[in-house]
């Protein structure tokens, strides 16, 4: 079986004479392996909802956990777009201020221009992809590393930022006073439309992951891009817009914060990657490429905002919930390595 | 008769430094089958980039179906017709065996992508290749020899016309070599041209209806079925003249001072209390089938991957091997199969190489490298192990396969291991270079070190070995030693011990 | 041409990101005026940062008072109120330039003192503003006495929920000077002062916007019977505020009592979102450090601290010309 062929990191070139209960097993248990970190960290989702449930009853409660939910949007959001990134195998560094310069240029549209709120909208979810466009370009044809590249983005986008705002608030109120309703009104009473738009967004990456082109050379890339090249992929256009689709959701998430503050805060934005870096890593996607899912990804996201929600419903010290946080990253990508050691 | 359906005339390239192809000429047929030899660095893999539209060509003119044609990319090669299996896996782990073989051409329903007409096209196309795979599988769960029916089904799919196979079979068992043999008469028999390029003198002599050798980048000449011999390959190959069915001396047995005492090693998932002795001056050869266990108790020697019963000796006292650092400390060297990925440092260069396990020899009290001690010995190990290469400087990637391989024999020496354990030693090294390491390795025995080698080639067992150690399924099902060993003997006891499998 | 492709990539990369900047009228702002060079002497002001709205408050005092007695001023700052390192290193380049004198704000009081030094043996004089450097060679500090603002905060949160119940923190920092003191005041005063009132839970947003309105929902959520929440900066205020709307609490349920202005927090307070605020004078800041600097450049002597003061402004008395003056939009 199996088992017996690999049995360390150097077997990679051994073979067995016997192969058919491998070929019978294979199916189910790569399905079993599959979900294995799926139900995981769903497993971790919920009990870390019942341990909070136990501990303050203010927890389960409806507000709380709308609360939650919104809280979780516009890192969920990011960390969508950022799991087709991490899946080639590259990273995405601009996403944080990049959302910001995506809300700043919504405000420029709607409030500085006075374009109605819709165009306003599309303007700032069409600068994320022009981000994530120019980050492709800058990966795939110029051949910088996406760090690099992202690194650069970030600091640009940070600077374009605060120049075009002037160093000041963008707010709406008074100009479009409707636009806070995208993400706090409640189409779903009780529910505010910043989670709808999550769920519209993962359904969506959702369905280009698993069932598109896009979505295929994604993984393709990410598992041999060498190997995607010489099969007649052209994945360096590929690659372009693979970030340029990421840099569409960096754009909504602008969209959402915008609302949700209902102005653009020019200075907001920086570290608001890393979180929803660690909320694809979380969801299982490998930062080696190849690997990962969009449900991995939204239940990431939420295991970071029940945390930290969690941990503030319980008034435990900000330098301690930083603490806790590190360490349920680290206790996730542990999982991943065992079980991709089990696997190996 | 026929038309040749790819000629190619008068084909240069070079690369910074070196002339890769020099005027080199080949022509293929339909339903023939054209076996490409050459020494690793003859030039075979950059001619067939060339015609894979990997490469482009300096000059020289390709004719395809009696057009010339400029093959601009690994696409345009496929879609004329010529599709590659390379050497090295192209797969994508993550990806399905479906959707390998039909990346980039994807069946859709409107903008979406169609799993169950994929699946359904590769379980057709696996079953009349008749190759015994799950299309639904993810690659990187398949052995090394079912990822490379996966590339022969992916290049098959395409309805190739001329199919150029890179040494298919070094990692293939005998039953998969079976197959892949009976695809290829299939193959030919529609009318398929197929360039096979191998080392493997016996497949040479089952498939070929001509042979073209390569030396040094230059066409030495082509041989009809009717005219091949393998002596006479082989010394167009090398320029010289190499005698295959050398056996060792036979050792004098009567000072067998035990190096390394091996008894009950047993690991969780395979190994079965493998017990044996390795004696001082001794070449251990271990054969066996894949999967038998080989490997796997080379790396349980070192505690590279976890035991569950056991113990080892070295010269007389319990090792205390924790980690292969230990191991290491010991003297006991490993020099792993997969050279590329295990055994060696590609970006950088031969000195770097040579001096990796030895750091501390070669740094100063504070830890700083001392270039020109480091410089020196590798100097000496080029020189001692000739190994081919323009500089100490060189990138290792750079070298050739043979070379590699003496960087990593220069690495463990410097160490000044007295056990080497060998895993597949000359694997992807051509003929002359497999020479060279086997006569390297009996200067090594004869110096005193202790050798394991392990190797899935009988024929190089019997070449080097003093005693052979035969596995299966886990266990030693035998020892033989050279003097009355044969092949068929050590196949028999490869493929009836074990018990269980 | 391959090469060519390469800068042609390069240029739409440029030319896009022109487009994205050329696409707003006002482009002011950045790290610093760019004066400072040619001959006409100068002061460098190295500010905790500059891209909160405070700061640019700041900016403009200081920018008016120097061209009331004609001279330049340079006005730098970190890109977030942690970069310590980043605010040294302008600090150095300031004092490498030799301007006529340094106003400096300490984002760390130890880290500063190898560059006053260094200041001291160049000659330059150093005044500080908002927050000092723990060195006797600054010569003097204009800054808001942070701990009698927070004091003056709790004494309205006080009167403005009836002198019990229980009340919470929103901060911006539990490392910089003001965030501490902001509270330390504040906590002081409670403890001090009313027995009845209870602080049950004190969490730090980073002045962060969207953080600290998940925070504050997190402390309404876990304490139903809070009456008052106090945000030590801009960022934590609104953050709190956006909280409350988000909940639906209705305005003057829970009283909030937010830290500096801005329109957000002047528009929370005329719509009775927010109960009140404190403010600072920040103009009035920027104004005192670059007359102190000119001072000390004559070599005139000093007081060591100008309290530029601290004031509480609700909606009685917004638009007092006196409370006006010290806002910010």
């Amino acid at each position: 079986m199996s088992l017996q062929t690999d049995s360390g990191p150097s077997t990679k070139g051994k073979k067995d004479m016997t192969v058919a209960a491998e070929k019978q097993g294979g199916g189910v248990l790569a399905f079993v392996k599959k979900q294995a970190q799926q139900s995981l960290a769903f497993g971790t989702l919920i009990i870390l909802v019942v341990f909070f449930s136990i501990a303050s009853p203010a927890f389960l409660t409806w507000p709380n956990i709308s609360g939650v939910l919104l809280a979780t949007a516009v890192i969920g959001i990011l960390a969508l777009g950022t799991t087709f990134v991490i899946i080639t195998g590259g990273i995405d560094l601009s996403i944080g201020t990049g959302m910001t310069l995506a809300a700043v240029m919504t405000g420029v549209f709607i409030v500085n221009i006075g374009l109605p709120v819709w165009l306003g909208v599309l303007g700032g979810v069409l600068t994320g992809g022009l981000m994530g466009f120019v980050n492709g370009v800058n990966i795939a044809f110029l051949r910088l590393p996406p760090f690099i590249a992202t690194l650069a983005m970030m600091l640009i986008a940070q600077g374009l930022s605060l120049i075009i705002s002037g160093v000041r608030p963008i707010y709406f109120s008074g100009i479009a006073d409707d636009f806070k309703l995208i993400a706090l009104g409640t189409l779903i009473p009780g529910l505010p439309n910043a989670v709808l738009i999550t769920i519209v967004a993962a359904l969506i990456a959702f369905v280009v992951l698993g069932k598109t082109i896009l979505g295929r050379y994604t993984f393709s890339i990410g598992s041999n891009e060498e190997a995607t090249r010489l099969s007649g992929v052209n994945t360096r256009r590929w690659k372009v817009m693979i970030y340029t689709f990421a840099g569409l959701f960096t754009g909504v998430a602008g969209v959402v914060i915008a609302s949700r503050l209902d102005s653009a805060q020019p200075q907001l934005g920086v570290g608001y990657e890393l979180q929803a870096i660690a909320a694809v890593i979380i969801g299982g996607t490998s930062l080696l490429g190849g690997r990962g899912s969009i449900l991995g990804t939204v239940i990431g996201a939420l295991i970071m905002s029940v945390v930290i929600n969690g941990l503030r419903i319980m008034s435990i010290q900000t330098e301690w919930q930083n603490v806790v946080v590190g360490i349920v990253i680290l206790i996730a990508v542990y999982f991943d390595t065992l079980r991709n050691r089990a696997s190996a | 008769m026929t038309e040749p359906i790819l000629k190619v005339e008068g084909i240069s390239k070079s690369f910074p430094g070196v002339k890769a192809l020099d005027n080199v000429h080949l022509e293929v047929h339909p339903g023939e089958v054209l076996v490409l030899v050459g020494e690793n660095g003859a030039g075979k893999s950059s001619l067939m980039k060339i015609l894979s539209g990997i490469y482009t060509k300096d000059a020289g003119r390709i004719f395809f179906e009696g057009k010339e044609v400029e093959i601009a990319s690994p696409l345009h090669a496929q879609h004329l017709g010529v599709t590659i299996i390379h050497q090295e896996m192209n797969l994508m782990s993550d990806l399905t065996v479906a959707q390998n073989i039909y990346i980039g051409r994807e069946p859709m329903i409107g903008p979406f992508l169609s799993e169950a007409k994929l699946n359904k096209t590769a379980s057709d196309l696996l079953e009349r290749l008749n190759i015994n795979l799950n299309a639904k599988q993810h690659v990187g769960e398949l052995t090394v020899a079912k990822q490379q029916m996966v590339e022969i089904a992916k290049a098959l799919s395409f309805n190739a016309k001329v199919l150029i196979m890179d040494e298919p079979t070094s990692a293939l068992t005998d039953t998969e070599v079976e197959v892949l043999f009976t695809l290829i008469e299939q193959l030919k028999a529609s009318g398929t041209a197929i360039i096979y390029i191998s080392h493997r003198m016996d497949e040479l002599k089952r498939l070929a209806d001509r042979v073209t050798v390569l030396r040094d980048g230059s066409y030495i000449g082509s041989l009809n079925k009717d005219e091949i011999d393998i002596p006479k390959v082989i010394e167009m190959m090398v320029g010289r003249h190499i005698d295959e069915g050398t056996r060792p001396a036979i050792r004098d047995k009567t000072s067998n001072e035990t190096v390394l005492r091996v008894r009950g090693l047993s690991t969780k998932s395979l190994l079965r209390d493998v017990s044996f002795d390795l004696h001082r001056g001794e070449i251990l050869g271990f054969a066996g089938l894949m999967g038998a266990g080989r490997t796997e108790t080379a790396r349980a020697i070192i505690k590279a991957d976890p035991t569950t019963g056991g113990t080892v000796e070295y010269e007389g006292k319990v090792a205390r091997i924790k980690q292969p650092a230990d191991a290491v400390r010991l003297g006991i060297g490993y020099l792993s199969e997969d050279r590329k990925l295990l055994g060696l440092m590609l970006e950088q260069d031969v000195t770097f190489n040579t001096i990796l396990a030895s750091l501390p020899t070669f740094t100063d009290s504070i830890g700083i490298v001392r270039d020109g001690k480091a410089k020196t010995i590798a100097r000496d190990k080029v020189s001692e192990l000739r190994i081919k290469t323009p500089s100490i400087g060189q990138m290792v990637k750079l070298l050739s396969g043979g070379n590699q391989q003496k960087v990593v024999i220069a690495k463990w020496l410097v160490r000044d291991c007295d056990v080497l354990i060998f895993d597949e030693p000359t694997r992807g090294i051509d003929v002359g270079a497999k020479e060279e390491i086997y006569a390297l390795l009996q200067l090594l025995a004869a110096e005193g070190k202790s050798i394991i080698v392990i190797s899935s080639e009988l024929p190089e067992i019997l070449r080097v070995a003093n005693r052979v150690i035969v596995m299966a399924g886990g266990r030693i099902t035998g020892e033989l030693h050279n003097e009355e060993a044969s092949q068929e003997k050590i196949m028999h006891l490869a493929t009836h011990g074990g018990g269980d499998e | 041409m391959k090469y060519g492709r390469k800068l042609a990539f390069a240029a739409i990369t440029v030319a896009a990101l022109s487009v994205a900047a050329c696409s707003s009228g006002d482009t002011s702002g950045g790290t610093s005026d760019g004066s400072g060079s040619g001959d006409q002497p100068y002061i460098a002001l190295v500010s905790k940062g500059f891209q909160h709205q405070f700061w640019q408050a700041v900016k403009q005092g200081a920018e008016e008072k120097a061209a009331e007695l004609g001279v330049t001023v340079t006005f730098d700052g970190p890109a977030s109120e942690t970069e310590v390192d980043a605010q040294l290193q302008m600090l150095q380049t300031a004092i490498d330039k030799k301007p006529i004198a340094i106003g400096y704000a300490s984002l760390d009081p130890k880290a500063c003192i190898p560059l006053y030094d260094a200041a001291k043996a160049a000659g330059i004089p150093i005044v500080e503003f908002d927050a000092p450097c723990d060195s006797d060679y600054s010569q003097n500090l204009s800054a808001t006495d942070s701990k009698v603002a927070g004091a003056l905060a709790a004494e309205h949160m006080a009167d403005l929920i009836g002198g019990s119940g229980e009340v919470a923190i929103v901060g911006h920092s539990q490392i910089n000077s003001t965030g501490v003191e902001r509270r330390d005041g504040f906590v002081d005063k409670i403890e001090a002062d009313y027995p009845d009132i209870k602080i049950v839970d004190i969490q730090y947003g980073d002045g962060d916007h969207l953080k600290s309105a998940d925070i504050a929902k997190a402390m309404i959520a876990a304490h139903p019977n809070l009456k008052g929440l106090y945000g030590t900066n801009e960022g934590s205020a609104i953050g709190v505020v956006n909280a409350a709307t988000e909940l639906g609490l209705e305005p003057g349920k829970l009283t909030i009592i937010g830290f500096d202005s801005g329109a957000a927090q002047i528009n929370a307070i005329k719509s009775g979102l927010m109960a009140g605020a404190i403010t600072q004078d920040p103009i009035g800041i920027g104004k005192s450090v670059v007359e102190a600097a000119f001072k000390a450049s004559k070599g005139e002597k000093l007081d060591k601290f100008t309290d530029t003061g601290s004031f509480w402004y609700d909606s009685t008395n917004i638009d007092d010309p006196k409370i006006a003056a010290v806002l910010y939009q």
